[in-house]
């Protein structure tokens, strides 16, 4: 453990410290009274490591024997988990404080949570992978059950640790039968073990992990415990676990098929294409029945991930670039549309029943405006910056040799298009009846506007990130 | 870029620059706002003009910028003949319409507004014509059905028009995703993206394998675009927009875009039979299918929106057959259709906004009362029926003269007998048209008094109808746009030459039957409009709302189904999932022999395996009773041992052991505050099913691992074998993994045990401050408690025990290092003897002996742990470094000392206080639940009377 080793994971360290230091503060200092502060204050640290990391950081620096790696992958990875939490942090500290749910814990464990995330993007060896994914979901397991006067919520967070721990273990095991074939747990050893013919056990363990990442980033079959925590935890938590632990288990994804099994692409690369082809369907038809817009936004969640993978699943650095740019952009799109959810109230108390959209249009034509941007995007739908994401991954679908799977997928988002467009018609013509209140909280507006901003004036140049994408998808692809 | 491409941008782009001004200038009023938006689309038209002259030449005038280029986007435009129809179409209506606008909509109407959609929507349809770039294409295409969206939810207030915008955009913008897919294979065969090098791209793409996906694909987008059979259905309900609109949206523009699609994909996608089999079927279908039910509609713009579905297929069935003549005919049929229909909606606009009324029953008779509507609707109307001397007669004619030598599945006569049939009805729904609107007696009863409009309002359909009549009576006119056009559908040189006459061909004959025919049929109309509509049809949009509501139907019952909440679901799913993949694996490679057989199996040892086995199966049983089951873990953990011994691992078979002990003990003192049985929820079914999941998932990694177990593998025993006692300074090398080679995992492991500990003991005194200490008051032990809770033999024989369990604890640990034993084998066995003093003697009587709190023991462990670890800096080694000596005290035999001793006794005290930490809190417990506390070691001392009890 040197100076040098320590250097590359400062940002993680700075943060860990961060968290513990504030813990430790609030507690013995105005506890709840600090909540607010503290969550800008996280933010404000997110905002800061984030552009420590963007702009100062350079090359690929491996730490601690190459446990651990600093790439453009990682970094990019990384920026957008940090923004997007924070993002995130600040829309939510208004909602939460009226509802009396802002407790001081919610920044810690989500800087927690970022600690964790971060170090699963930069994993190099299996036990830093497994420490970095369970930092993330132990915080995640807590803050879906925030809301611990609610029985939804605490089932929430139950089912979701009891399912979590399963798909840990599942992952662990694979992780073990990896190391066993393997002989070492990092990843650089692993994809020398891991080439050509390779054997049972290898194979076995690469598929019970990848079994695991899916559980993470909600992937059908193992996305069972999305609807439910997406509908039982507070709007903001849900809007977190939409967008940061998404990005974050993406990456881990990316990072372990490349970096560890690499050499191998056509064994995972039809295990990933079925995980993507059944999430874009299960997504695309379980939406279609939902009423409750955060259940919706569960199963389009669900949908996007099987986007994401079909990128990965094409095995190419072009498919690592398509799935980043899909993810930045879908959780740009999460973003503004939970922003939107957050402010989903009537009488001061929120509503989730997309009926209550009826007429928006004709209360409040601005914001139904955004949201029509949002939905339309979501949908992916040309011109808006939504359809560049579906169409890159789709592209490296093609180009890769999954045509057929390229093709479901479009099929896929022709049925999913049916709900985004619902949500439009119920804003544009729907019934008259009990509308939302009108207003909404300066913070969420603002992200509701940019988000949607983003989705028109991206068409130009996609903000740039295309650039950034390829190359952090060339370090991870070679 | 040439001088030409910098126009062409410039054209591309205008509109949605000129879209800009209306929307912000709503207050300047209607003629304003019509002129900002004229401005821009004269501009554009007159660029275009200029560009006309090359173009009809032959030349190909392309506009390129640079956009995505990785994505393989780019800003590319280009004009060639078809183009130039096309651009010159949507331009030149688009200003007629502008005016035309102007004058429909009243001053109440958000006009500003309406010119912003108009323009935005003029803008992407230029896009989609003169894209050289699919994607490209792709953006406009959808942008069109997005704007249009807009412009036919302008008047939002209208049931109809909710429901019209909503199916047009679920239909067209579906369409327009699937076309995404087509596109990207189309992109991905040609290697490009770009339309120029698609086109020429031909061969390759209809030999490719992915030709079939790919044509479905784009014809999904077409044919949901140009609202063909069987997507024909939201385009009449779209036209409950503004006349304006429906004009320029649903009959010459938008609608066409699909036909447009199919034209520029003529020379890449048509010539294969199937090709010919759907796009000519389908066109054929909705030209006879659109029509027959234009002949029995009454609202004035369906009439006509179907009459346009109906031409739309004509169009689309010219293209599918593929040859050459009828492209020729296709084309100049769009420019026809064109004049005469756009003059229609205007004429029905006119009409409806005269008299408040488009309900064809409560017209009739308006020839004297507006004469110049009447003349201009009666050419159109001519000219779509196909009425000699009009345009529309040269383009059916030949279409006829194409459909007569179509062969259908080898049929002759099914192509021209449906061509005539649809000829047929189309003359009889002009016809109808033209009669029952303006011929017929003057009525009394419209609903408004109707006149002439204002010449600004007819002057567009006006001159539309000079086109029809110049067309009709002169077609060379025409000659050049469509030769030109032509050329650029099919990729070859082509000079059609156009004229009215053509000799007695079996055409002729085809088109006087559908005029007599007409004629007949709409003479016998009234009862024919009976029966139909007392005959039973299927209804296309309340087949598409079924649809809708069974989709969701589905939705909701697979969501009930596998989402319905319950944990237990959602583990059998994720449980059959791991055993599908893991299926999937094992099918995807190839397992190579065994390596190993059987090893022998002594009777000894089966026993073993068979009392394991039947414990375990024995639990599931007996689950229900905590007691028992217990009990049986008990047995199972005592065989695991029991085998961990058998297959030369002591050091694991003594932790197993100890573990084993502890955990049971503690879990006997939990089992006393709960119910002894857990309730009984399961159906017979159910449990059928989860036994099937859970051996099916049991099953396949019991076979997983016997099938590794029956096979060599490298394993890195070897290198811990070898190290461990030059490197550790250890022969037991368990116990130097655990202290020197994984010490940094060990030193981890015992600062989270001791955390476990703590945490036990915080959540308990949170738990004893809420409700669950109410309930513990009121516990009610369902069984009789023993009188006698601390007998005298049970206390002597654990205070003899004691000092004996101490000393094998000792042993333990110091053996450790080289033999099987150690830290935390020692702290569960001094645990395990502490635990029965708390058990024998009573936990009061016991705790008021303790010297040192638990919590204590937690901290000096990990402590001594760290320290330990530490003390290698100062030796400049890294963390947790052992070193070990060896040491000579005379009477005493050599011995080793190692650092790593000192670690093991931190490991030692960390875990002694977290289990006595445990079992502290699990006394608090029963110290709520009622449970006495004595002071003396027995409830009944044989010496003397027992004193008396003491209350808590």
């Amino acid at each position: 453990m040197t100076a040098s080793d320590l250097s590359i994971l400062l940002p993680e360290i700075v943060i860990a410290v961060y968290a513990m230091a504030a813990l430790l503060f609030a507690v013995y200092t105005g506890k709840d009274k600090l909540a607010p502060t503290l969550v800008w204050g996280t933010a404000a640290v997110f905002v800061l490591c984030a552009a420590w990391i963007g702009l100062t950081g350079g090359g690929t620096n491996l730490a601690f024997g190459g446990s651990y790696v600093d790439d453009a992958f990682a970094r990019f990875a990384k920026v957008v988990i940090l923004l997007s939490a924070a993002a995130v942090l600040v829309m939510s500290e208004g909602y939460m404080s009226r509802r009396d749910l802002l407790r001081f814990e919610y920044p810690i464990l989500v800087a927690l949570a970022a600690v964790g995330m971060m170090v699963m993007v930069s994993a190099h060896d299996l036990i830093v992978l497994y420490m970095g994914l369970e930092l993330q979901s132990l915080a995640l397991y807590v803050v879906a059950s925030l809301r611990r006067d609610s029985a939804k919520s605490t089932e929430a967070g139950l089912k979701y640790f009891v399912l979590g721990a399963l798909s840990s273990g599942l992952l662990l095991y694979g992780a073990s039968l990896t190391y066993g074939y393997a002989g070492t747990t990092q990843f650089a050893g692993i994809v020398e073990a891991a080439s050509g013919e390779i054997s049972l056990g290898l194979l076995f363990g690469l598929v019970f992990l990848l079994s695991g990442f899916a559980f993470k980033v909600s992937a059908a079959p193992f996305h069972m415990w999305t609807p439910d925590v997406y509908e039982g935890a507070p709007t903001p938590v849900t809007a977190f676990f939409a967008t940061a632990p998404k990005m974050a288990a993406m990456g881990l994804f990316a990072r372990v098929v490349h970096d560890a099994f690499g050499n191998i692409p056509a064994d995972w690369g039809q295990i990933i294409a079925f995980l993507s082809v059944l999430s874009m369907f299960l997504g695309a038809i379980a939406a279609i029945g939902q009423r409750n817009i955060k259940r919706l936004m569960a199963y389009s969640s669900i949908a996007h991930m099987g986007y994401a993978l079909m990128g990965l699943a094409a095995g190419t650095a072009f498919g690592v670039q398509a799935m980043l740019i899909y993810m930045a952009i879908y959780v740009t799109m999460n973003i503004g549309t939970f922003a939107f959810i957050l402010s989903m109230e009537r009488d001061g108390s929120p509503v989730t029943d997309i009926g209550a959209l009826n007429q928006l249009s004709k209360s409040e034509p601005l914001k139904a405006l955004a949201v029509l941007i949002l939905m339309f995007s979501l949908a992916g739908v040309p011109p808006l910056v939504g359809f560049f994401g579906k169409f890159y991954v789709l592209r490296a679908a093609v180009e890769a040799g999954y045509a057929w799977l390229a093709i479901a997928g479009v099929i896929a988002s022709v049925i999913g298009a049916f709900y985004y467009l619902r949500i439009v018609f119920y804003m544009y013509f729907g019934e008259e009846g009990d509308g939302l209140d009108r207003g909404m909280a300066p913070v969420p507006w603002a992200m509701l506007m940019l988000a949607a901003f983003a989705m028109v004036a991206g068409v130009v140049n996609l903000f740039g990130i295309e650039g950034l994408a390829a190359a952090a998808a060339a370090t991870l692809v070679n | 870029m040439s001088h030409e491409g910098y126009l062409l941008l410039f054209i591309a782009v205008l509109p949605f620059v000129g879209a800009l001004v209306p929307g912000v200038m709503i207050r300047a009023g209607r003629t304003a706002c019509a002129s900002f938006a004229a401005v821009p689309t004269a501009l554009a038209f007159i660029l275009l003009l200029m560009l006309a002259p090359s173009v009809m030449r032959g030349e190909v005038i392309q506009a390129e910028l640079e956009w995505l280029p990785q994505l393989g986007l780019s800003a590319s435009f280009f004009l060639d003949g078809l183009g130039l129809l096309f651009a010159g179409m949507i331009l030149g209506v688009g200003l007629l319409i502008i005016l035309y606008a102007r004058f429909y909509l009243s001053h109440e109407d958000p006009v500003g507004q309406f010119y912003t959609y108009l323009l935005l929507f003029q803008g992407a349809m230029l896009g989609i014509v003169l894209s050289d770039n699919i994607l490209l294409l792709l953006i406009f295409w959808e942008l069109t059905s997005l704007s249009s969206f807009l412009l036919i939810g302008y008047w939002k207030h209208l049931p109809e028009g909710r429901q019209g915008a909503r199916m047009a955009l679920a239909v067209t913008g579906a369409g327009g995703l699937a076309m995404i897919g087509g596109m990207l294979i189309l992109g991905s065969i040609a290697g490009s993206y770009n339309l120029t090098d698609i086109l020429e791209q031909g061969d390759a793409i209809r030999a490719s394998d992915w030709y079939m996906p790919a044509l479905i694909l784009i014809l999904l987008g077409a044919f949901t675009k140009s609202a063909q059979f069987p997507f024909h259905f939201w385009l009449p309900h779209a036209m409950a927009a503004p006349t304006p609109v429906s004009a320029y949206l649903h009959s010459a523009t938008m609608v066409k875009a699909g036909v447009f699609l199919l034209a520029r994909m003529w020379p890449v996608l048509s010539g294969t039979d199937a090709w010919f089999y759907i796009v000519a079927t389908t066109g054929l279908v909705t030209m006879v299918l659109g029509a027959l039910i234009a002949l029995f509609k009454d609202d004035l713009k369906a009439l006509l929106a179907f009459s346009t579905v109906s031409h739309l297929g004509l169009l689309t069935m010219l293209l599918g057959f593929g040859t050459q003549a009828a492209a020729v005919a296709a084309v100049f049929h769009i420019i026809n259709h064109l004049t005469f229909k756009a003059a229609l909606f205007m004429t029905a606009g006119i009409v409806d906004h005269e008299t408040h009324t488009r309900d064809i029953k409560r017209l009739g008779g308006l020839r004297h009362l507006m004469p110049v509507t009447f003349v201009i609707g009666t050419v159109a109307a001519l000219s779509m029926a196909g009425i000699p001397l009009f345009n529309g007669f040269l383009s059916k004619e030949m279409m006829l003269e194409e459909a007569s030598h179509t062969y259908w599945a080898g049929s002759a006569y099914a192509v021209p007998v449906m061509a005539t049939i649809g000829a047929l009805l189309s003359v009889a729904y002009s016809l109808r048209f033209i009669s029952h609107v303006f011929l017929g007696p003057q009525r009394d009863d419209y609903p408004h008094k109707p006149h002439d409009p204002p010449f600004g309002m007819w002057a567009s359909p006006g001159l539309l109808i000079v086109l029809v009549l110049l067309i009709g009576v002169a077609p060379f006119v025409a000659d050049g746009i469509v030769a030109t056009a032509a050329s650029a559908v099919t990729g070859a040189e082509l000079h059609p030459h156009l004229k009215i006459w053509h000799g007695v061909t079996p055409a002729l004959w085809m088109s006087v039957a559908a005029v007599a025919g007409g004629v007949v049929l709409l003479s016998a109309h009234a009862p024919l409009d009976r029966l139909w509509a007392a005959a039973p049809r299927p209804e296309a949009k309340a087949i598409f709302h079924r649809l809708v509501a069974a989709v969701v139907g589905f939705s909701r019952w697979f969501t009930e189904v596998t989402h319905n909440g319950a944990i237990s679901r959602y583990l059998a799913i994720f449980t059959l999932a791991s055993v599908l993949v893991g299926w999937m694996a094992y099918r995807g490679s190839g397992l190579p022999l065994p390596t190993r057989g059987l090893l022998p199996v002594p009777p000894v040892i089966a026993v073993g395996w068979i009392l394991l086995i039947a414990a375990t199966a024995y639990v599931v049983v007996v689950h229900h009773n905590r007691f028992q089951s217990l009990v049986l873990i008990g047995i199972i953990g005592l065989m695991i041992s029991a085998g961990f011994v058998y297959l030369s691992a002591p050091d694991l078979a003594l932790t197993q052991i100890s573990v084993e002990t502890v955990t049971i003990m503690l879990l006997l003192l939990a089992l006393n505050f709960m119910p002894q049985m857990t309730p009984k929820e399961s159906s017979m079914g159910r449990k059928l099913r989860d036994a099937i999941i859970a051996v099916a998932a049991g099953g396949s990694v019991g076979a997983l691992a016997y099938a590794f177990m029956l096979r060599d593998v490298e394993t890195i025993s070897d290198y811990h074998l070898a190290n461990s006692y030059e490197g550790g300074g250890g022969t037991n090398v368990v116990n130097v993994i655990l202290v020197d080679f994984r010490g940094y995992d060990t030193y981890g492991e015992i600062i989270v045990l001791g955390i476990a500990g703590f945490v036990i003991y915080a959540l308990m005194r949170a738990l004893l401050d809420g409700p669950a200490a109410r309930r513990l008051r009121t516990l009610e032990f369902g069984y009789n408690i023993s009188k006698d809770r601390h007998p005298l033999m049970m206390v002597v024989v654990t205070r003899v025990l004691m000092p004996i369990a101490v000393v094998v604890g000792i042993y333990i640990f110091l053996r450790g290092h080289n033999q099987p034993g150690g830290g935390f084998v020692a702290g569960l066995v001094i645990a395990i003897a502490l635990l029965m003093q708390y058990m024998a003697s009573g936990f009061f009587w016991t705790q008021a002996r303790k010297k040192i709190e638990y919590h204590t023991l937690i901290g000096i462990g990990v402590v001594i742990a760290g320290l330990t670890g530490a003390g290698a800096w100062l030796y400049a080694r890294p963390f947790l470094t052992s070193s070990y000596t060896y040491v000579h005290w005379p009477p005493i035999e050599e011995f080793e000392l190692a650092t790593a001793m000192l670690f093991d006794l931190g490991v030692f005290l960390t875990v002694l206080g977290a289990v006595m930490l445990m079992l502290y809190s699990l006394s608090r417990i029963a110290r709520y639940a009622g449970e006495t506390v004595n002071v003396e070691p027995m409830d009944y001392d044989p010496g003397e009377r027992a004193e008396e009890k003491v209350e808590a």
